[in-house]
This record gives C-alpha cells, structure tokens and sequence, in this order.
C-alpha cells in the first residue's frame, strides 16, 4: 500500500507537471481539489486517464469518480481493490 | 480607415531579442537549419505556477506578450481581446492528434485538445484580465493579425469613448510543422544562413520562423508615439494591383511616394515573389529607407506582426537598426512608415503607420 | 445613424438535409438527423450517434461537379461548398461579383476531418503524391479559399475560429463591416466536418451523450455531436431594396462578450450568458418580453444547461418565451451551429412557429423554467433570440426581427 501511494503520488507530479514538487510533499489524506492541493476539473479528467492508463481502471460516472478522486488515499484504496483480481 | 488607431505599446516574443527591446539585435541571432525558433520569456512573470504547468510553449508565449503588452501600456483591464493565429498552437494539436492515433481512442487525456483550440489564448487573456468584453479569433493565414486590426478599427469607430484593445498574432514552428509546410513549398531547399536569407533572392521558399506579436490599440491619442491610418488585404495582387493599392492608401491620406520615410518591407527571399517586391522597390523615392525584418523573424503567417512590432520600435526609439537597413535613404525623420508584407502564396498587406502629432 | 443590416438568403445543410424545405419539414416531423454512424471511421463509431449527413465525400463531390475520390477537398470544405450552393439558389451570383463584398467563414478544426487519417504520412519525410492534394488543409483558412475560388470570388476574406460560437461572430463581423461601409454586402457563416479529432477531444472531456441528448433535462447526459455548413446574406438594407431583394429578417441586435471565467466551463451562475442577451437586446431596442422564441445554445452538457437556464431564468423571468435547443435535430455541429440556428430562428419567425426541443422528460431541479416541447404553428414571432457559447468563455447572441 504504502509503495503504491508513493508510485502514484509520483505518477500525479509526472501527469499534472506539478513542478518542484516532490512525493513526500503531498499528504495522504490532503484533498486532491479545492483547498489542498487545489487541483481543477481539468486535472480530474487527467487522473482518471491516469487509473486507466496505468492501472486499467476505467471510470465512466464522474460523480464517482469525484469520490475515488478525494485524495492519494482513496484513490490507492480504489487501485487495490480493484485491480486485486490482476495482481 | 475613417480614424486612426493609435499604438500605445507593442510586445513581440520572436527568435530575437524582441521582448526586452533594450537588446534588440545585440547580438543578430542566426541560424542555418532554416527553422528560427523564438527565445523563451519569462513566462513565470505573468503566469500563476497552477496555470503555467499544462500550458504548451505558444501559450506560454502568446499569454506573455500580450500581458506584457498590457503592462507596458497601462491598461489593467483591455475592452477587447482580438488575437489572429493561422494555425494556433501546433504543439497541442499534433500531440493531441498523435496520442489519438497511437492510443487508438482510448484513454485521451484533454489538455491538448482543449489548448489546440484557436481561441484558447484569447481565453486565458480574457481571464488574466479580467476582460468580459469583446473577444474574437481570425484564423485566416496571412491575413490574421490584420483582420485583428480591421477589427479594431471597426470597433473603435462605433464609440465616442476612449478605448483600448489588446490585439495580437502568434504562429507556432514545430519539427513537424515545418515538414508539413516544406511541402507545401515554404522554404528553401539548400538553407542559407538565416541573417544572410535576403541574399539568395534566387531560389524559391524562405526560412521557418514563429513569435508572438500584440498591441496596445486605442482611439485615444494621448501617449501613443504612432498611428494606423490605412490598411489594406490584398489576395494574390498582380505587381499593378498593389502599386494602385499603395498609390491609393497614400493619396487618401494626401501622400506621395517621397513622404515614405521608411518601407518596411516583409520581403522573404522567395524568387516567385519577385514580381511583386522588384516594382516595389523600384518604386521606392530616394529618400525612402528600406528597411527588412524575415532575415530576422523566419517566415510565418502572422509575421508582419514582427514586421509591425519593428515599426513601432522605428517611432518609439526615433532611429532605424543597422541591421535592417536593406537601402539607406536621404530622409533623416521618421514620420511615414509603411509595412508590406508579402507571403510564400503571394498576399500581401498593406499598413500606413504616421507618427502621432497629437501626443500629450 | 448606421444602416440596417438584413438577412436576404440563406443556405444550409445539416443531418436533416439540404435547404429550408427538407429542414422545415423534419422540424415538423419532430424528426432527428441524430442516429448511428455511416461515415465516421472512428473506433467508437458503433458506441455513440452523431448528426451525420447522409451524402458522402463523393456524394458532396458530385453535387459540386467535382472529380470523385481523392480530389483534395476536405468534407469541411464540401459541405461548405454544398451550403454555398443552397444559397446561390436563392440569389444570382453577379450579386457578388459586385464588389464591394466579404466572404466570412468559420471552422474550428479545418480539414481535420482528412489530415487525421494521413498524418502520419503528411509528416514523414516522404512524399506522395495522393496525401500532398490534401496537404495545405490543416488550417481553418483552407475551406473559406476553396470556396471562393470555387465560384470565382475575389471577396475580402475572413476567417474566424472560437469555438462553438464560430459563425455567429462571422454574422456580427459581417453585420458590422457592413454598418460601417466596408462592404455593401457579406456571405456570413461556417462549416464543420465531424471528425475523430473532434468526437475524441469531447469524448476526454466526458460530456458526451451516447444516447440521444436532452437538453435542459434533469437527466442530460451531454452532447451529441454533428455537421453541418450554413451561410446567410447580409447586405445593408438600401442595397437589399435597391435589388429588389426579398428580406427574410433585420439582423437587429448582437453582443459578443466573455466569461472571463475557465478555459471550458461556463460561469455556473450564467453571468456571461445574460450580459451577452442583455447586450444584444439593447442594441436592437428590444425589452426581453418582445422576444417571440429563443433559439438556445442547449448542447445537453452538465455545465452549458445549467448556466443558461440560470441566465434565460434571470434575464427574462419566470415565464420567458417560447425557447428550445435545436441540437437534437442536427447535433452540435460546432463552428456551424451559430449559423443554423439563427437560420433556424429566422424560420420560426417566416413561419410563425415555434420549435420543439426534443427528448425532454424532466425539468432541471436548480430551474422554475422547461422549454418549449411542442410544435406551435401561427404563433405570434416578431423577434427571436439565437445564442452561441464556445470554450474560452466566447459567448455571442444574435437578435433577429422581422423586417
């Protein structure tokens, strides 16, 4: 869990170009959008590309999507339970 | 045109150093794989990190000039925003499309296709300032910055008050791109060294070049050091057309051949573009400087907003570069400038620029 | 004072076909041009419906009396041509060969529809000679010379691209060159092919609707996409009476205004909407109750229904007119949608009727108003109201009167 929330902090930085940051900077449980990390619509559509393209996960309702999205927490939570099948 | 349309200020990103115009051709940069390529600004100055970090160069560079543009003249908010871009930024668009066909569909990320939008620069300047007034895009080739100016101009003559607009052009270079174009026609097939371009008149094509180039333009004559008053699109002239064009645009404005202190001329080394830049330059009065820039900016569709930018410097600096020089005249004042510009398909453009006596 | 400017033809074709008649009568019909796909080579070609038009390249090839197959006209172009052609039925062409006269076009994508299935080649080294007809195509400029040339014009061009409001601005620029004597007369519009490009940058965006879409319906799914070309003549009045011209609508009013707000989504409470109807209601002298219908934006997406309503709400209150989006008819043909729909606003004014949004089940919870839903014939229409919203923020409304 812990080295799959680190490979996907990493992924984040890479697919947002968050420049100057680094992993560690980015808490588990901080929200991706708003007041945290202050991520936008845009940034959802591109994290999601992300689950798809990284970890085959494919999410059609955005509302849903808006959940699994609230941080780097719940989005590995995500990952793991449904990739469990794969790995 | 019923009214002038003052320049107020004038930002160009270009492969020159154009954004700080204290350092303009000092050093002349060249290049001789025919592609010029525009110096980086600093883009950090204008663009908040959480905006910068999806942006493609060309927005990068389009948003920059624009603000600096703004900046230089004062005006927070503008009360229009009229870009022209012939071909928007290629960058978004080839990635967007490539990542289409190689994904085969699937799993497309947005950024690209949203950024390959012909407005999308418009957009983001509309936003940094504030501006929720006019807003238009021309995409028309050669004729995209001076549709801008049209524009302007039409807009400024419905109003008594006093009104500033931002207007600009920009076209991008990639690797691709100049593939694209090579096929089309547009450059040359043994490179010369780009500075020396003007001096391989025999051969058909020119040199790859892009940039970014806006304007502060207003009906308030306050500060602006000069001023439109004509303006002319001419398709694919014949060499009579635009002599009668030009003949025109200075009798209107109650000229002769010998009041044109300075041509600036937007000559791009192409042989088949000879018919239309020979007369021209014969033509010329002997007083008459010429003055060239595409050795300088490369060829590109917006380029006579480069060509533009250096008219504006003409006025602002009361002196013409050395380095542009193509024929030294008698006139020793600059208060008649005109722009020609001609593209690889044979357009041209016409712009009378006088310099603003009524300046506070 | 500046003249009037007025609507003396137009010329159309969309996914209901080709001229007022084959459009008038689907309208009638309540008949969608939205179904599956035909022509599109996309990979998701079976998943989705589009408002593809029927005729294919060479269908449109021929209709032009051009060479069928490869013969370097990009189906954004065709349909440009095919809408050119429609019109030019309705006016003789010596009317434009008057100068002075501006031809001004829009697209969002230019011959996008073709380069993206040659692209790969286009930029290898390599030449061929079937790709290099198709290779000055890329830009949005491509169709409005290919036009032009076409009918042997030599107009002041212009080109405009911002988005989903493209050819509305053609009409404003038209309407305003005109006001301002720089021409006499104008040819005012766009085209849009659709293509892979296109269906795929919505598609990332996920506001598109597989099913058929359902504007201003609490349970809208998103847009569907379509094609079209459209153009209308402007002349300025004394020259349309001059001729002897029939005037089929006073283009009376219209604004062209940003949000200022994101680079896609439209301000949620629709400020920039209603600033841009108010704007455009004050320049033809019109108070909001003499609008007789309200052709809306209406894509069917989350964000653009929202916001319009919010701003149709606001503007015009609690019982506003008649209003409906004619997507589900054509689908969102993008850089042409403006100019259909002020096309389709100017016949429910020549008609007297008012045009039924289709697919409409539930009103939308944040709204006290529905649109119209049915069919309304001899209804009093003397103004109507054309809205256009792009990406970029880039709104325009178009006002229309009769004459």
């Amino acid at each position: 869990m812990e080295d799959l929330k680190r490979t996907l902090k990493q992924l984040i930085i890479e697919s947002l170009n968050l420049q100057g940051m680094k992993p560690e900077d980015i808490d588990d449980n901080a929200s991706l959008f708003g007041d945290g990390l202050g991520l936008d619509s845009i940034d959802s559509l591109e994290l999601m590309v992300l689950l798809e393209r990284n970890y085959g996960i494919k999410i059609e309702d955005a509302r849903e999507g808006r959940k699994i999205l609230t941080s780097v927490q719940t989005m590995a939570e995500y990952i793991q339970q449904n990739t469990k099948a794969i790995s | 045109m019923t009214q002038p349309l003052y320049i107020l200020s004038a930002c160009a990103i270009s492969a020159q150093h154009t954004y700080d115009a204290t350092r303009f051709l000092d050093p002349v940069l060249s290049v001789n794989d025919g592609k010029l390529f525009m110096i980086d600004a600093d883009y950090a100055r204008y663009i908040s990190p959480v905006a910068i970090r999806r942006m493609s160069r060309m927005l990068k560079a389009g948003i920059t000039a624009g603000m600096k543009c703004l900046e230089d003249a004062g005006v927070k908010t503008p009360d229009g925003i009229i870009i022209g871009s012939a071909r928007g930024s290629v960058t978004d668009m080839q990635n967007f499309l490539k990542d289409m066909i190689n994904m085969k569909e699937e799993a497309l990320t947005p950024t690209a296709f949203i950024q390959s939008t012909y407005n999308s620069v418009n957009g983001w300047l509309a936003m940094m300032t504030k501006c929720t007034s006019y807003n238009q895009t021309y995409v028309h080739r050669g004729f995209s910055l001076e549709l801008c100016l049209l524009d302007a101009q039409l807009m400024l003559a419905e109003t008594t008050e006093k009104k500033y607009l931002l207007a600009g052009g920009f076209d991008e270079l990639t690797d691709e791109y100049y593939i694209i174009r090579d096929k089309i026609g547009y450059y040359k097939k043994q490179m010369p060294e780009s500075q020396a371009l003007l001096n391989h008149y025999d051969t058909p094509g020119s040199i790859g070049g892009e940039g970014a180039s806006f304007f502060t333009v207003t009906n308030d004559a306050d500060k602006a050091s000069c001023a439109i008053h004509g303006l002319q699109m001419l398709l694919q002239p014949t060499s009579e057309a635009l002599q009668a064009a030009m003949a025109d645009m200075l009798s209107q404005n109650g000229l002769k051949n010998e009041d044109i202190d300075v041509l600036v001329c937007g000559m791009n080394g192409d042989s088949r573009n000879h018919f239309l830049v020979d007369p021209l330059i014969a033509t010329c009065a002997d007083k008459t400087t010429i003055a060239t820039f595409k050795q300088f900016s490369g060829e590109y569709d917006t380029a006579s907003g480069f060509g533009l930018w250096l008219v504006n410097y003409l006025f602002v600096h009361s002196c013409i570069p050395t380095e542009t020089v193509y024929k030294q005249g008698t006139s020793d004042e600059i208060n008649n400038v005109l722009l020609c510009n001609i593209t690889i398909s044979g357009d041209a453009t016409l712009v009378l620029v006088k310099r603003n006596s009524l300046a506070g | 004072m500046a003249e009037r400017v007025v609507v003396t033809a137009v010329g159309i074709i969309s996914a209901l076909g080709m001229g007022k008649d084959a459009h008038v009568a689907a309208i009638r019909n309540r008949q969608s041009g939205v179904k599956a796909v035909m022509h599109l080579k996309s990979l998701h070609s079976a998943e989705f419906v589009l408002g593809e038009i029927d005729k294919s390249n060479d269908d449109l090839a021929s209709l032009m009396g051009l060479p069928t197959g490869d013969n370097g006209y990009t189906r954004t172009t065709l349909l440009s041509l095919a809408a050119m052609k429609d019109l030019l039925e309705h006016v003789d062409i010596s009317v434009l060969h008057n100068e002075p006269f501006a031809f001004i076009n829009a697209n969002t994508v230019g011959g996008m529809s073709k380069m993206e299935d040659i692209y790969m080649d286009v930029i290898s080294p390599d030449n061929d000679e079937q790709n290099n007809k198709y290779i000055n195509t890329l830009d949005c400029a491509e169709s409005t010379e290919n036009v032009a040339a076409h009918y042997g014009l030599k107009p002041l061009m212009a080109t405009i691209s911002t988005a989903c409001s493209s050819s509305s601005n053609s009409l404003l620029l038209g309407a305003r060159m005109i006001k301002q004597g720089v021409v006499k007369r104008a040819v005012c519009g766009g085209g849009d092919a659709l293509s892979r490009f296109t269906l795929n940058g919505f598609n990332s965006l996920k506001n598109v609707d597989k099913q058929l879409c359902q504007p201003f319906d609490q349970n809208r799914g998103g847009l569907n996409l379509g094609e079209a070309a459209g153009f209308c003549l402007l002349e300025s009045e004394s020259a349309a009476k001059a001729r002897g011209a029939n005037i089929i609508a006073v283009l009376s009013g219209y604004a062209n205004t940003n949000d200022a707000y994101h680079p896609t989504a439209p301000s949620p409470t629709g400020e920039g909407a209603c600033r841009t109807m108010q704007q455009a209601l004050d320049m033809a002298k019109l108070a909001p109750g003499d609008i007789g219908y309200i052709n809306a934006h209406g894509t069917a997406t989350q964000n653009n229904d929202l916001a319009e309503g919010l701003a149709i709400q606001k503007l015009f209150g609690p019982n506003p007119p008649a209003f409906s989006s004619t997507k589900p008819y054509t689908g969102h043909t993008l850089a042409a949608a403006g100019v259909i729909e002020a096309i389709f606003s100017m016949w429910a004014m020549e008609e007297q009727m008012i045009i039924p949004n289709l697919n409409f089940e539930t009103p939308m919870e944040e709204l006290t108003i529905k649109p119209a839903t049915a069919l309304k014939e001899n209804e009093p229409v003397n103004h109507v109201l054309s809205n256009s919203f792009g990406f970029g923020g880039s709104n325009v409304s178009l006002v229309f009167s009769k004459a």
